[in-house]
């Protein structure tokens, strides 16, 4: 059974991947009491599992998509457009919250298939241009460390002087940042959540091949409450239960998830500093609806044989 | 709806392609040969000549209705035009132009809030009030005739959060006749919010 509680649950490989309740697993498998069930339970059972594999797994968008995604990994992609963006020395332009970066015919298309930036329109016939967020120009750049990030006077940033503008930007781009990392050095594609409502929503591949599965927002460890004014969590978002009711409403609507990222800073007191970003661990956890009138997790009606 | 627009911009200024030289001393490009009816409402005049602000330069240079050239008369490529959004010259900002660029391909006629069209007399003061850093833009609706702004446009992510009432209020006093858009930019997405007052009637 699905558990709907609001559990720990760690990102697995979604492809083989479904929580099935060890009671369903035990009677069927244990207990010979109960391998004369009927035919009707056999085909509840299956129901169940086409239900769950429905709920549970990546949806993808029309036949061979499933397929499209196995034979191009993400890996792949991401360390390609890595190896290339390094032989040509690649830099980004600094433009108020956003990095522009021009790439030839081979990078646009990586790009693309790895779902960095947006492009930009324009007639220049040389190159594409692409708007970056921070974090994902931060990423290509510290961590994957395949461009450089130059500002309006040429003059290339630092690592570290790009980790200060960002946070002047933005206060808590650290634990964005951590998160955008996470799922990213797990191969899932991280788009921006506004329109949802939530910080990211990830995808198990393409935004072309599968609709993404969950909407994450992300939170701070609690010592990190600056403002003194939000919740035990350390943050603004989901301070009281209504809060909760709109965002997991508004998340099913579009048919995701709610995952919550956790960012841990593991007793690190110069957290807005760079070298602390490696300490810091992410805890994942998915915020679920539970009704109690469609599942019944501990109570299995069987079918009495004897009947 | 944005990437259609600006397509069909660019098909229909393939051959039109007007001319401005950078000034670096004012943060501005002045044109030195305008194509097209667009300049009816683009640009500043200034003593007999026309000058444009850096988002109007870009926009036309993105989509090829527009050569900027320096000093030597050398085209300037558009990394550069970039780089110049990045330092902020002008005033301009890399959101800023997301707004003006969105809401210029939907056709609205936008100038900076608080800068005269045409400014008769070329005083070096005037010159400094037209790079001065303004609020807002101002937007008018391409086919309104008389020149009142129909809205102003907040500018975007200027706090970080969104407004509070008090802020709201302060700017509807502040800018008394004229509806306000607050504009936010994330991620490339643009947003326009509208916050109105308004009294709901007593029903049966």
């Amino acid at each position: 059974m699905l558990t709907r509680c609001s559990t720990k649950c760690e990102l697995r490989n979604p492809y083989v991947d479904y929580c099935v309740s060890q009671s369903y697993l035990n009677l069927l498998t244990s207990d010979p009491s109960y391998l004369c069930f009927s035919f009707s339970l056999l085909r509840k059972i299956i129901k169940f599992v086409s239900i769950l594999k429905v709920l549970m797994g990546p949806r993808w968008k029309g036949k061979g998509s499933e397929a499209k995604a196995l034979q191009n990994p993400m890996s792949k992609t991401i360390s390609d457009l890595q190896s290339s963006l390094i032989k040509s020395n690649s830099e980004g332009i600094l433009s108020g919250s956003s990095v522009l970066l021009a790439t030839n015919p081979d990078q646009t298309d990586l790009l693309n298939q790895s779902c960095f930036g947006r492009p930009i329109i324009t007639v220049d016939k040389d190159k594409q241009w692409f708007q970056l967020t921070l974090e994902e120009a931060f990423y290509l750049s510290f961590s994957l460390n395949c461009i450089k990030i130059v500002t309006g006077d040429s003059i290339t940033k630092t690592n570290k002087e790009l980790w200060d503008y960002m946070i002047s930007k933005r206060v808590n781009f650290p634990d964005f940042f951590k998160t955008y990392s996470h799922l990213r050095s797990k191969n899932w594609v991280v788009r921006s959540g506004c329109q949802y409502g939530v910080d990211f929503v990830a995808y198990c591949h393409h935004p072309s091949l599968v609709h993404s599965q969950y909407g994450v927002l992300v939170f701070s460890d609690e010592n990190r409450n600056r403002n003194g004014n939000g919740n035990g969590n350390g943050n603004d978002r989901l301070r009281v239960w209504s809060d909760f009711q709109c965002t997991l409403r508004l998340s099913g609507s579009v048919a995701k998830t709610l995952l919550i990222l956790y960012v841990n800073k593991n007793g690190e007191s110069g957290f807005d500093s760079l070298s602390c970003l490696e300490n810091f661990s992410v805890e994942e956890r998915t915020i679920t609806r539970w009704n109690p009138e469609r599942c019944r997790e501990d109570q299995f009606v069987v079918e009495d044989c004897n009947k | 709806m944005r990437f259609f627009t600006t397509w069909s911009l660019i098909f229909l200024f393939r051959k039109d392609i007007s001319k401005a030289r950078w000034k670096q001393e004012l943060g501005m490009a002045e044109i030195i040969s305008n194509k097209g009816r667009m300049w009816t409402t683009t640009g500043i005049v200034v003593g007999g000549k026309l000058y444009s602000f850096l988002e109007d330069i870009l926009f036309l240079a993105e989509i090829g209705a527009l050569h900027l050239l320096d000093d030597e008369d050398k085209c300037i490529p558009l990394e550069d035009i970039y780089k110049k959004v990045a330092e902020g010259v002008g005033g301009s900002s890399w959101e800023s132009f997301e707004v003006y660029r969105h809401l210029k391909s939907l056709g609205y006629i936008i100038k900076r809030h608080g800068v005269c069209w045409s400014i008769k007399r070329a005083k070096s003061e005037k010159s400094t009030s037209l790079t001065q850093v303004t609020e807002l833009f101002s937007n008018i609706k391409i086919n309104e005739v008389s020149k009142i702004p129909v809205f102003d446009v907040y500018p975007p992510n200027s706090n970080g959060n969104p407004p509070t009432k008090k802020q709201i209020e302060d700017l509807e006093g502040q800018y008394e006749g004229i509806l306000l858009k607050f504009c936010y930019v994330e991620h490339g997405r643009i947003s326009f919010f509208s916050f109105n007052q308004i009294e709901l009637p007593v029903l049966i």
